[in-house]
């Protein structure tokens, strides 16, 4: 394998480098050709600066409203965990068990993992407390005894503050022995989280349905300017240019409307949440709440502009597979 | 270069456009396809361009069989071939240069390229000076030149072309004649539709007649010289 065998990898080599040379001015034709197409289509919109508005405009308010939706309720979800932190689980104990036990008690559950912090009440404390505030003195005084055990009031440590680890550690607590009740106050942390389940979901709903009407409305959009540019389509198809060809500006320009529709979007939003905030701050501090309205963070602004270029995007390929594939040149040459 | 087998063409509605139609072209030949309107003409070239199939029988342009070419690949066979028309097809939204460009920004061509190639186009048709004009600025002798140029910017072995004379004084057709003939001369087969009869005795080259789909006188092969 020296001389015989090198002969025709030198050729393959040279072949090899000549093809790779080619096909790189082959690509750099293609990508100025994308981007001449890019800049043509860009241009065209803005030549119909109305049209194009109104089109953006759409878009912007089908986009804005969902994602406005979204960032609402991802606030609202920001309140609840704050509202989590209140969650606390009772323990009544059973009525035989001593003071000194339910404090042995209390050191025990104060060891969990799970629990940040226990108070325990003592039966004659709570009795006193019971006399002051229900206005049944009179009752009690006939009692020979009093009827109310000790209460350990149980603070779980911050990771245990959800709907699941909370039950998880009643569940624990419930298994102690001399524990007669556990009582977790979760019913209206549930009823929030469920609430805002539906809520979301809702949104999700809403911004699908959305986004197919932004799809259909590109759509519709492209499908008019196909017809508009016709003869051109007809003239390309007759010289040869290839179906991706002929696709090609009008895909552009479906990505273009995305990328104004989505900025509209984006300053329908941050107008919005700058008009709402100072009432809503205001609002909030009336309830001793430092809530107010998210923005959109950076990475979520880049991810609704991408959004809508795809959609964009999209609406413009099923216009283009309906209605470019159906021009043919054949009504060119008469019949 | 273009060959014909017993080639026929019917349309649903049962109308047949050509019957049991043989030909054969050569390189370098130039040719007219005569007849009345309605006798194939049209449906003649639109076979050769991938417009419509025939029902029957073999088209071949360039060694290629078109009857079974997949779709995708209808494009590169018309790139291989120019073709013009009466009516021009000329884009008025944009400068001559950008019409006569057009086969070739469809094929890839690097910038650089497409203006010396467009420039000699234009050149070659005489209407170099012309290129930043819309083509409505442009009389009708002109435009049919555009229309040429377009045709021709990339160099196809075939062109076609259908009444390119149709509008024009004889002066002006004979000018495109002559266009049509030095094509040829390099070797580019040429045939071209027209019922301008005075015209074409006048050239005394190949005829093709065809009455009611049928090819009266296919005249003889021979490429690149009068018949």
């Amino acid at each position: 394998m020296s001389r015989p065998g090198r002969q025709p990898a030198d050729r393959r080599a040279r072949g090899a480098g000549r093809s790779h040379s080619s096909a790189r001015s082959v690509l750099a034709a293609y990508r100025s050709h994308h981007l001449k197409v890019a800049k043509d289509s860009a241009h065209r919109l803005w030549q119909a600066p109305v049209a194009s508005a109104m089109t953006w405009a759409v878009m912007g308010i089908a986009l804005a409203l969902p994602v406005g939706l979204l960032l609402l309720l991802a606030s609202l979800q920001g309140v609840s965990a704050g509202w989590e932190s209140a969650a606390r689980v009772t323990v009544y104990l059973a009525d035989e068990v001593s003071g000194a036990d339910a404090q042995a008690l209390q050191s025990r559950i104060a060891g969990r993992d799970d629990v940040a912090g226990v108070v325990m009440i003592h039966r004659d404390e709570a009795l006193a407390e019971f006399r002051a505030e229900s206005g049944l003195a009179d009752a009690l005084d006939y009692l020979d005894e009093n009827p109310l055990p000790h209460t350990l009031l149980v603070t779980p440590v911050d990771d245990a503050r959800t709907a699941a680890g909370v039950d998880a550690l009643a569940g624990g607590l419930e298994a102690e022995p001399r524990v007669a009740r556990v009582q977790v106050d979760l019913g209206w942390l549930q009823r929030l989280a469920a609430m805002t389940d539906l809520i979301a979901r809702a949104v999700w709903v809403l911004t699908l349905l959305l986004a197919a009407a932004v799809i259909l409305v590109i759509g519709n959009t492209i499908r008019l300017a196909i017809e508009n540019r016709r003869d051109e389509i007809l003239v390309a198809k007759l010289v040869g240019g290839t179906d991706a060809f002929v696709r090609r500006p009008f895909l552009y320009t479906g990505a273009w409307y995305g990328l104004g529709g989505g900025l509209v979007a984006l300053i329908i939003l941050q107008l919005s949440i700058w008009w709402l905030n100072g009432p809503v701050r205001e609002l909030a501090v009336l309830y001793n709440s430092d809530f107010a309205l998210g923005g959109l963070p950076l990475d979520g602004a880049v991810g609704l502009l991408l959004v809508a270029v795809v959609l964009g995007w999209l609406g413009a390929w099923l216009a283009v597979r309906r209605h470019l594939d159906a021009i043919e040149p054949g009504e060119i040459a008469g019949p | 270069m273009i060959e014909f087998r017993q080639v026929s063409k019917r349309y649903d509605s049962d109308h047949t456009a050509l019957r049991q139609v043989s030909f054969e072209l050569g390189r370098g030949e130039l040719a007219f396809l005569t007849g009345h309107s309605g006798a194939g003409k049209s449906t003649l070239l639109k076979l050769i361009l991938l417009m419509e199939r025939p029902t029957a029988g073999k088209v071949v342009v360039g060694g290629q069989l078109l009857n079974t070419m997949p779709r995708r690949q209808i494009p590169y066979v018309r790139r291989h071939i120019g073709a013009v028309f009466q009516n021009h097809q000329l884009l008025f939204d944009r400068t001559v240069f950008d019409n006569v460009a057009m086969p070739l920004e469809v094929m890839g061509v690097s910038h650089q390229d497409i203006g010396r190639r467009v420039r000699a186009a234009l050149d070659k048709v005489g209407l170099l000076s012309k290129e930043k004009m819309n083509p409505v600025q442009l009389s009708g002798g002109e435009q049919q030149r555009v229309g040429i140029a377009r045709a021709v910017v990339n160099k196809p072995p075939v062109l076609l072309a259908d009444e390119p004379t149709g509008n024009l004084d004889p002066e002006l057709s004979a000018d495109i004649m002559h266009l049509f003939e030095q094509f040829s001369q390099v070797g580019v087969t040429v045939l071209i539709a027209s019922h301008d009869i005075a015209l074409i005795e006048s050239m005394n080259r190949r005829r093709l007649t065809l009455t009611q789909g049928e090819l009266l006188s296919a005249g003889a092969t021979m490429a690149g010289s009068p018949a």
